[in-house]
């Protein structure tokens, strides 16, 4: 109970000094809660609940197309259930920084593969309705302020417009989607295949291909087999291609990021032995100050091993405010930060695992940075203590 | 020595069956090692036993011989002041004592306990139970309150919150700063942090008052309040103390006055005024 | 009248604990920020200083690079036949080579997939590169031959990249015959045949040619006026400008990355120098009430403790600089946002690295310091005096 107060009002004797401490130790919490999230965030991107969806696409490169006439050839092999279009179409809207990605597909097939996808705002129908219509993510809602009935033009880059490049395609939101998985995009902005197709084919007189299928499979089918199939059969081309299941495909698109996790751990354990040195060394500052104080409590009567403890304590209560400061700031700014990394990091989210993580890191800092006054004080001689000046 | 908290009498409101501080203090020496010390102090009356004592100490190399095989008893109950040149060894003698130090060699026996034989904590329980320090430079903590710096050392009683609060409030009150409990140090002119050390040192009951120069820092008046209050607690709650001082006028106001020179006995003076 | 320099000297060496702490803190700091830009500039560095200023490369107008640039092959033999600025060789042919290029799905070594990009070239191509591509193993691909050559940094880490191996390009088989060394981005890379690659691919259509041009051309004029060619407009840049526009996306992202580092670990440091100083001043309060009293200006005592903050951040920047100074020349991997495909690099410390690792130190220091050394300067002397 007075020892709390003692160490209440220790730590306040330099406001200050522990302020500052703190603060210091905040950011780094902070910081290592951020990095460690954009990290779980792209782990989460590639682990997919659902299994029975597989990615066809070309074997030789991300950026060579397939001919329409595979979608007939692959919706014919049994155990499939359903194929559906998927046309990355990379275009600008307004200016690049505003990246994400659009996809031409076979509308109501996607809808019904993506159960994942709840309409929330304008319907199904709606969507169905028109062909210039698209069907837009709650994300996208939240970054570009957009409501049903916007119209938003796309500069088409790799597909440009047949009135020429300078001419926007023209889209007009239908419906919104909110994503009820982490690994389910909420930033994607779907239309009309035959929208695409038509549009492309006035621009440059050939019918587009398709730079991926997404297939369904039966529950009770073998999905190896399946993608076994689809290979073989495009063997001798003139394509081909590669069938992989969306779980791994997105692990593979993960992969591709580098090694991530390794910079960022390198990162943060440089940022906590940073943080490590500053809060030694307020705690060796704060111990020198309270050798005095440490002599009269043993002249007192109090133990070697209650003075051990109370050292420890100051350290614990300093590190771990700070790090409840961290956490929380980096809880609060989930949000912000989510905005900012929406082109590139889609769904972030700081996942409960980062907190326990946070937590335990700001314990051994605690730990680590008490330990050497509290042996200190543990074993002083109370006479050596008192004549401290 | 009653098993009742010893101001009990200073004030009537204190419930004395709440309070046997006494009792709920465990003697510190423990094991069979400590019995005969038990008897011999039934039977000298002696509290504080200084065997063949010496404590020397390093310095730039040279070995500092601090106290020379020194011998000396001290009586309970009575007020023992502690002369002699700087450098005699007077306050290595009260640190000795109050198991804050260790000697080379030797044995201190106070209240009955050898000292040498208690390992660094069941010495603390020691110290706790049986010895209040009074420093010179006061050495209260800064960051707490008046009150709270005498509440200090009761938590290391087995009292209730409540008892706590009401024994901190009578020590305060029999040095007399009731009314400046909430104080900070800082707040308090050096004679009135000295009479709060003072209430702290005997906020749990102990049987032997340790004083180092508690009058060196304070102005006359400061400092002979400070020796009325000491001489009553010995005369009004049969203390034992020892005072180590350089000022003739404190050592005049007690009991016996032990002289040290160069880590030896002197004589002791007995002060027939006191 | 001044406070001498090595008052400040003996402030840090006196409280050597203390200085040690905060000088490793902020050199860890410092070290995060020049890890990140060292492996920003080894990734620049590997594009622009490998690019040739007097190697142009045509585009197609409003391509952004080789991927999405594509000329018509008709079009493509036409401009390097007609365009009278191109240099030719001493039996009169053209210095120009068509290329064809895409990023292809490979497996790597350790596992999962990646982007590889492979390059058709002709002939041309060689003469035009002369050093600065050579065969460290094995021989070059034969015309028309289904034979492919490996950069050297796809070794180990792609599968089916060693000697003798082959490499299926969609349904066509390549031996690959020679390990291609380049210090530049090339080293990445998997070259064959122009007219086999195309084949193979199903894209007769080069991606993009690159030529010398000839001597006393104004690259500037020449650039502006293929942009409006009648019959071939092109985009024209030097390979320099090219492979520099080509590190954009990742470039940027790994300074914005030094720069949020930075600012949320600086704030940090600047807490942590602050405490520093301050402990200094408590321990000198009576030193700094002598000064003042024996007459130095406040001004004096001002500059004496911030000249003492920035050598605690000088040498933090020195020790982060150290700390980071390992990981030059260590090879690492990374995806190339602009090309979308995985180039290998070093780690490389630059001057700039170290200017900007030692000038961010000093800027902690001063910010740290500035504080304290106004409460040191605003002492009264007779209160500084009085404290224990």
């Amino acid at each position: 109970m007075d020892f709390l107060t003692l160490t209440r009002r220790n730590l306040w004797r330099h406001p200050l000094r522990t302020t500052l401490t703190c603060g210091a130790i905040a950011m780094a919490v902070f910081l290592v809660c951020t990095l460690r999230s954009l990290v779980t965030t792209l782990d989460n991107s590639a682990v997919a609940s659902r299994n029975e969806r597989l990615w066809v696409q070309s074997a030789v490169s991300l950026f060579v197309s397939l001919p329409q006439s595979y979608q007939a050839k692959i919706e014919a092999i049994d155990g499939v259930d359903l194929v559906c279009k998927w046309q990355w179409f990379g275009g600008i809207y307004i200016e690049p920084k505003n990246f994400f990605g659009q996809f031409a597909v076979d509308p109501e097939k996607a809808l019904s593969l993506y159960p994942e996808l709840t309409v929330t705002e304008g319907s199904k129908e709606a969507f169905l309705g028109s062909r210039q219509m698209v069907l837009v993510g709650q994300g996208l809602v939240d970054r570009f302020g957009w409501k049903l009935g916007d119209k938003v033009p796309i500069m088409g880059t790799i597909f440009p417009h047949p009135d020429g490049a300078d001419t926007p395609w023209e889209f007009e939101i239908a419906a919104i989607y909110q994503s009820s998985k982490p690994n389910v995009d909420n930033q994607m902005f779907l239309f009309h295949w035959d929208y695409f197709a038509e549009t492309v084919e006035t621009a440059s007189g050939t019918a587009p291909d398709v730079g991926t299928y997404v297939v369904r499979t039966h529950p009770a089918s073998d999905q190896s087999a399946i993608m076994r199939e689809i290979d073989t059969m495009f063997e001798n081309g003139p394509q081909r291609v590669q069938a992989t299941t969306e779980s791994e495909f997105q692990a593979q698109f993960v992969s591709m990021y580098g090694n991530v996790g390794f910079f960022v751990s390198a990162i943060g354990g440089a940022v906590l032995l940073a943080i490590l040195l500053a809060a030694l060394n307020t705690m060796l500052m704060s111990a020198r100050e309270q050798t005095r104080d440490v002599g009269i409590l043993k002249a007192l009567g109090f133990s070697d091993g209650r003075l051990f403890a109370y050292m420890l304590g100051q350290s614990f209560a300093l590190c771990l405010v700070g790090g409840a400061i961290g956490v929380s700031l980096a809880l609060l700014l989930e949000k912000g930060i989510s905005k900012a990394f929406a082109a590139m990091l889609p769904n972030y989210a700081v996942i409960p695992q980062t907190i326990v993580l946070a937590v335990g890191i700001t314990f051994v800092i605690g730990l680590l940075a008490g330990i050497l006054p509290a042996l200190r004080a543990r074993a002083i001689l109370p006479v050596t203590a008192l004549s401290d000046r | 020595m009653g098993s009742r908290y010893s101001y009990a009498k200073a004030e009537s409101a204190l419930d004395s069956r709440a309070s046997p501080a006494r009792s709920v203090i465990p003697p510190a020496a423990p094991g069979a090692n400590c019995a005969p010390a038990r008897i011999l102090f039934a039977m000298s009356n002696s509290m504080i036993i200084c065997k063949d004592v010496s404590k020397s100490y390093q310095r730039g190399g040279e070995t500092l011989s601090v106290l020379d095989h020194l011998d000396l008893e001290m009586e309970a109950g009575r007020f023992y002041a502690l002369m002699g040149p700087s450098g005699s060894g007077k306050t290595t003698l009260l640190n000795l004592i109050g198991g804050l130090d260790r000697p080379d060699s030797g044995e201190v026996t106070v209240a009955g306990a050898p000292l040498s034989k208690l390992g660094s904590g069941p010495l603390a329980s020691w110290r706790a139970a049986n010895v209040g320090f009074v420093f010179q430079g006061f050495n209260l903590i800064p960051v707490l309150s008046a009150f709270e710096n005498v509440r200090l050392p009761l938590t290391l009683t087995p009292l209730s919150k409540a008892e706590r609060k009401k024994h901190a409030e009578l020590a305060l009150s029999i040095v007399g700063m009731s009314d400046r409990m909430d104080h900070r140090p800082s707040q308090l002119s050096g004679g009135q942090e000295q009479r709060v050390a003072i209430a702290r040192a005997i906020a749990s009951d102990p049987k032997v008052l340790l004083c180092d120069e508690p009058t060196g820092d304070l102005d006359r008046e400061s400092a002979d309040q400070v020796m009325d209050l000491l001489v009553r607690l010995g005369k009004e709650f049969g203390k034992t103390i020892l005072m180590v001082t350089h000022d003739p006028a404190a050592a005049a106001r007690a009991e016996r006055i032990v002289h040290l020179d160069k880590g030896k006995l002197g004589h002791i003076e007995s002060n027939v005024g006191a | 009248m001044w406070i001498p320099f090595s008052y400040a000297l003996r402030g840090l060496w006196q409280r050597k604990s203390t200085t040690f702490l905060a000088v490793f803190g902020l050199g860890t700091v410092v070290a995060i920020l020049a890890g990140v830009l060292a492996l920003q500039q080894g990734f620049e560095k590997l594009y622009s200083e490998h690019g040739r200023a007097d190697l142009f490369v045509f585009l197609r107008p409003g391509a952004t690079g080789e991927g999405d640039s594509s000329f018509p092959l008709v079009k493509a033999q036409t401009l390097i036949k007609s365009v009278p600025e191109i240099a030719t060789d001493d039996k009169g042919r053209p210095l120009a080579s068509m290329e064809c290029y895409l990023a292809v799905r490979r497996f790597k070594v350790e596992g999962g997939e990646t982007n590889v990009p492979i390059r058709g070239v002709q002939e041309t191509t060689f003469d035009l590169r002369g050093p600065d591509v050579t065969i460290q193993e094995g021989r070059r691909f034969k015309p028309g031959a289904d034979e492919v050559i490996v950069g050297r940094s796809l070794l180990g880490r792609i599968r089916n990249c060693q000697l003798g191996a082959t490499i299926w390009i969609n349904t066509t088989p390549f031996q690959v015959v020679g390990v291609l060394d380049s210090e530049g981005p090339f080293a990445s890379e998997i070259w064959g045949d122009f007219n086999r690659m195309a084949d193979a691919l199903h894209r007769e259509d080069p991606n993009r040619v690159i030529a010398q041009l000839q001597p006393g051309v104004d690259a500037k004029a020449f650039a502006l006026k293929m942009e409006t060619h009648p019959e071939v407009p092109a985009k024209v840049q030097t390979e320099r400008e090219y492979l520099s526009s080509q590190t954009r996306a990742l470039s940027s992202t790994l300074k914005v990355l030094a720069a949020m580092l930075g600012a949320i670990m600086g704030i940090a440091a600047v807490f942590t120098a602050t405490n520093t100083m301050l402990s200094a001043l408590a321990a000198r309060t009576r030193e700094v009430g002598t000064l003042l009293s024996i007459g130095f200006r406040p001004i004096a005592v001002f500059l004496s403790f911030l000249i003492e903050s920035l050598l605690l951040g000088l040498l933090g920047g020195i020790v982060g600089c150290l700390l980071v100074l390992p990981i030059d020349g260590i090879r690492t991997g990374t995806m190339n946002f602009d090309t979308f495909t995985e180039v290998a690099f070093a780690f490389r410390i630059t001057p700039e690295v170290l200017i900007s690792a030692v000038s961010f130190a000093l800027l902690l220091g001063l910010l740290g310091g500035a504080w304290p050394a106004w409460r040191a300067c605003r002492l009264l002397p007779t209160e500084a005096l009085r404290r224990r």
